[in-house]
Formats: C-alpha cells, sequence, structure tokens
C-alpha cells in the first residue's frame, strides 16, 4: 500500500514568486501573491507591516466546559481613536461545527478563516470524514507561517467539536499554535481574563457558561476603549455551533448596574441686579 | 497617539436665548485603559462663568487651580466678578507665557456678560481664541463633535431645548470616539439658574 504523502508535501508554490499561475487549477497550490517590484524589498515590507500594523483592538475569548465550547467576542472596529464600526463580526463560522474569533487585521481574519473553510470542506471530501479541530488548526498555523514577516496580523481561535471531543487551539500571524481550555486574545483580554480565570469551573452548564461570557465581554468593554459595541457569545456543542445571545454591552452596564435615582438639590442662584 | 490623546476628553459648548450650556465626557483613562469614570472637565469660576478643559489630565487640573487663584486675586482687587472676555483674554494670555512648553490643554469658555449675553470661545494649547456664536468644541471627539453640533444646532434656543440638543450632540459623537465618553457632565446657565446633569451614556 502507497503511502499517502500529501501531507508532506510543500505548499510553497514551486513555479516561482509573482508568476502567473493560472495554468493550475485554483486550490492545488497555496494561493500566491503578487510582490511588489521594488529595489528595497525589505524596507518595502517594513513600511508595508508598520502601515497596516493594526493595534489588535479587540476583544474575544473562548473556554473548554462540561457542555462544549463556549465562544465570545466584541463587536467594535477602531482605527486609531475613532470608531469604525459598533457590528462587526468577530466570529466566523468556519462550518457547521467550527468557529473561528477574529482579532488583528479584519480583510487578514476574514480571508485566511474563509480559506481554512474551504480547505476543510476538501479534507472532507477527500478523506470521506469531517477533519479534526486539532488537524484544522494545524493547517491554519502552517498556512500563517508561510507568511511570517510579512505584516500579516491575526490573533485567532479555532473552536469545534470533533471525535475526540470539544477542542480550542490559539493560532497567530507568528505562525504560534497552543492548545488549551481558556484562551482570550485582543486589547481587553487582560480585563476579560481577570474575570473569566476568577468565575470558570469545569462544571458548569450552559446559562452559566454564557453569563461568564457575557460578563467577561462586557467587564472588558468598560475597561478597553477599543472594545465595545455588541458582546456576542456562541455555544459548540456536539451537534455543532449554535448562537445564544448579541447583548448591546451599553444596555449591559445598566442591567448589570442599574442608576438608583437620587434627589438632586438644585442650587438656586441670586439673581444679578 | 500623540499625547494630546493620552487621557481622552470631549467638550462642548452651544449659546441660546440668554442662556449657554456646556457639557464634557466624564471618562479619565491612560491610552486605551479606562482609569476613572466621574472626572471633573467642566469647573466654575463664578456664577456666570465656566471653563472646560481637554487635553492632558495632569495640565486640565494645574491650569485650572492657576485660573482660580488669579480669579479670586481679581476678585478682591477689584471687589467683582470678571466678564467672560476679560476672562479669555487671561486664559490667552496665560497660556501663551508657555509658548515653548506650553500647557497640553485646550479650554472652552463659556459666561454670562453683560446684558445677559452668552459669551462662548475656544483655545488652542498656545492660546489663539477663536470666538463663536454657535458652538466651540475640543478634545479627541472634536471632529465628530463639529459634525455633530453643525446639524443639530439652531439658534435662540431656550434652556431645555438647548440642554436636549447639546446633550444629543456630545453622546453620539462620544459614541464615536474609543478614548471618550462614559458618561456625560452637562451645565445649563440661565441668569438666574444653574443646572447641572450627569448623563447616561454607553459605558463602552
Amino acid at each position: 500500500m502507497k503511502l499517502d504523502t500529501s501531507g508532506l508535501e510543500t505548499t510553497m508554490p514551486v513555479i516561482g514568486f509573482g508568476s502567473n499561475s493560472e495554468m493550475l487549477d485554483g486550490f492545488s497550490s497555496v494561493p500566491s501573491f503578487d510582490l511588489p517590484r521594488t529595489t528595497d524589498f525589505d524596507g518595502f515590507q517594513k513600511k508595508a507591516v508598520e502601515m497596516v500594523k493594526p493595534a489588535k483592538g479587540t476583544t474575544t475569548l473562548a473556554f473548554i466546559f462540561k457542555e462544549g465550547v463556549m465562544v465570545a467576542a466584541d463587536s467594535r472596529a477602531s482605527m486609531g481613536g475613532y470608531i469604525s464600526s459598533q457590528s462587526v463580526k468577530k466570529i466566523i463560522e468556519i462550518n457547521p461545527y467550527m468557529l473561528g474569533t477574529m482579532a488583528g487585521g479584519a480583510a487578514d481574519c476574514q480571508f485566511w478563516h474563509r480559506n481554512l473553510g474551504i480547505k476543510c470542506r476538501l479534507h472532507e471530501l477527500a478523506n470521506k470524514r469531517r477533519i479534526s479541530v486539532s488537524g484544522a488548526s494545524k493547517l491554519l498555523a502552517n498556512m500563517l507561517y508561510s507568511y511570517r514577516g510579512m505584516g500579516l496580523s491575526v490573533g485567532t481561535m479555532i473552536a469545534g467539536w470533533d471525535e475526540t471531543g470539544p477542542g480550542l487551539y490559539y493560532v497567530d500571524n507568528e505562525g504560534g499554535r497552543l492548545k488549551g481550555d481558556r484562551f482570550s486574545v485582543g486589547s481587553g483580554s487582560p480585563y476579560a481574563y481577570g474575570v473569566l480565570d476568577s468565575g470558570y469551573k469545569f462544571d458548569m452548564s450552559v446559562e452559566e457558561a454564557s453569563e461568564l461570557a457575557r460578563r467577561s465581554i462586557y467587564h472588558a468593554t468598560f475597561r478597553d476603549g477599543a472594545s465595545g459595541g455588541v458582546a456576542s457569545v456562541y455555544h459548540v456543542g456536539p451537534q455543532g455551533w449554535k448562537k445564544l445571545s448579541g447583548d448591546d454591552v451599553g444596555e449591559l452596564h445598566y442591567h448589570y448596574y442599574p442608576v438608583t435615582p437620587v434627589t438632586a438639590e438644585h442650587v438656586m442662584e441670586e439673581a444679578a441686579e | 497617539m500623540s499625547i494630546f490623546e493620552y487621557n481622552g476628553s470631549a467638550v462642548v459648548a452651544m449659546v441660546g436665548k440668554n442662556c449657554f450650556a456646556i457639557a464634557s465626557d466624564r471618562r479619565l483613562g491612560v491610552q486605551l485603559q479606562t482609569i476613572a469614570t466621574d472626572f471633573q472637565r467642566i469647573s466654575k469660576i463664578h456664577d456666570h462663568l465656566f471653563i472646560g478643559l481637554s487635553g492632558l489630565a495632569t495640565d486640565v487640573q494645574t491650569l485650572y487651580q492657576r485660573l482660580v487663584f488669579r480669579h479670586k486675586l481679581y476678585q478682591l482687587r477689584e471687589e467683582r466678578d470678571m466678564k467672560p472676555e476679560t476672562f479669555a483674554s487671561l486664559v490667552s494670555a496665560i497660556l501663551y507665557e508657555k509658548r515653548f512648553g506650553p500647557f497640553l490643554c485646550q479650554p472652552v469658555i463659556a459666561g454670562l456678560g453683560d446684558d445677559n449675553k452668552p459669551f462662548i470661545c475656544t483655545m488652542d494649547s498656545i492660546g489663539a481664541k477663536e470666538l463663536a456664536k454657535d458652538f466651540v468644541v475640543s478634545g479627541t471627539a472634536s471632529e465628530s463633535l463639529y459634525g455633530a453640533c453643525e446639524a443639530m444646532f439652531k439658534p435662540d434656543m431656550e434652556a431645555e431645548e438647548l440642554f436636549e440638543t447639546i446633550s444629543q450632540a456630545l453622546l453620539s459623537s462620544v459614541d464615536r470616539d474609543c478614548l471618550s465618553g462614559w458618561g456625560g457632565h452637562v451645565y445649563v446657565v440661565t441668569p438666574n439658574e444653574v443646572k447641572e446633569r450627569i448623563l447616561k451614556g454607553r459605558m463602552d
């Protein structure tokens, strides 16, 4: 029986950078991007990286518990100090049983998650079974590693349910890939970790876990300027993912900390004569 | 982010019919982290004169203390309150004294002058006065504030309508700024009374 070594084949295009690869069919090689024609390639790359470098202004979190994986994120997109949108979808549905979270460059995360979804589907068709979370995250990590140093900004978590149960991996643009039970990514992550770590128990019901996730995102949006908007909470169970809630954090604040009306004392000023 | 955006702020003042309103946000932050949600940016100089300071928080507090000191001396010597126009000139002079090491704040001055005529003006950090007949803005959310005020302002509004307008303009502008917001503080001043109100805003 011939060993299937297709997994070991290099994903770098063999023909050479920047050349026309229309002769190959679209997906058997990695998408090859045109590279700029410039004399100072290193300097150009540095400047491009600086220009694209967003500060990963966001809060996303995911954790594994008894009933599966809970995934939550805010929905604010910021450009420096300006809020460009309060309604960004940061939890990306890769396929019906796997979710990815977005932190860093929106374009980068959207493109590479969609690309991952394509690869997962191809794996299913080729192998007649679903890809594992471990395998999917490895595909993404290897892809990002091959673009290391070129200014991609991706801090994502891949959460899913496969034959071995719930799976959660953190993958970033440096090519790092970590397996774990609890992660939070983004500028609001320290605040989310504070609430998440102190409230976490493995034996939680789905309601308790979703309330913990929602609260952690809310606290991060309160303290972090670059997080806000709507706190979305998803649950990944054996049947796949399901969106549990999407609450506006402005309203959540007054829900958790209602304002008690205080009678103010009007200061009556003497009419100036 | 520049030094003016270190703490984050939003201040706006509007003119109405024989009254004025001055409003600010309440956030004190250190770049993206929020430290406090009850920071005082608007201060009373006397019953018909208020100053709102945006920019670096330490300079906001120090400059306010210096101005109160100067005004109290003036009150002792002249036995009366300072007119808003005079006070604006005083602030402008104090800021220009530090031309080559400036206070990193932009003041918004609002007051009722002779015949209860409302007076507003703003300045850059080295004292360039900008008088306006309708509204003045300052802070990290200033561009959004310009747009909101321009759209919502009408001349000769009464005190209640002025309060609604300035509150809506402030809240909608700070909702587009990461560094300001977390509530609002509004003073509406008529010849007979000063109404101070705290706004419930988005806390994100």
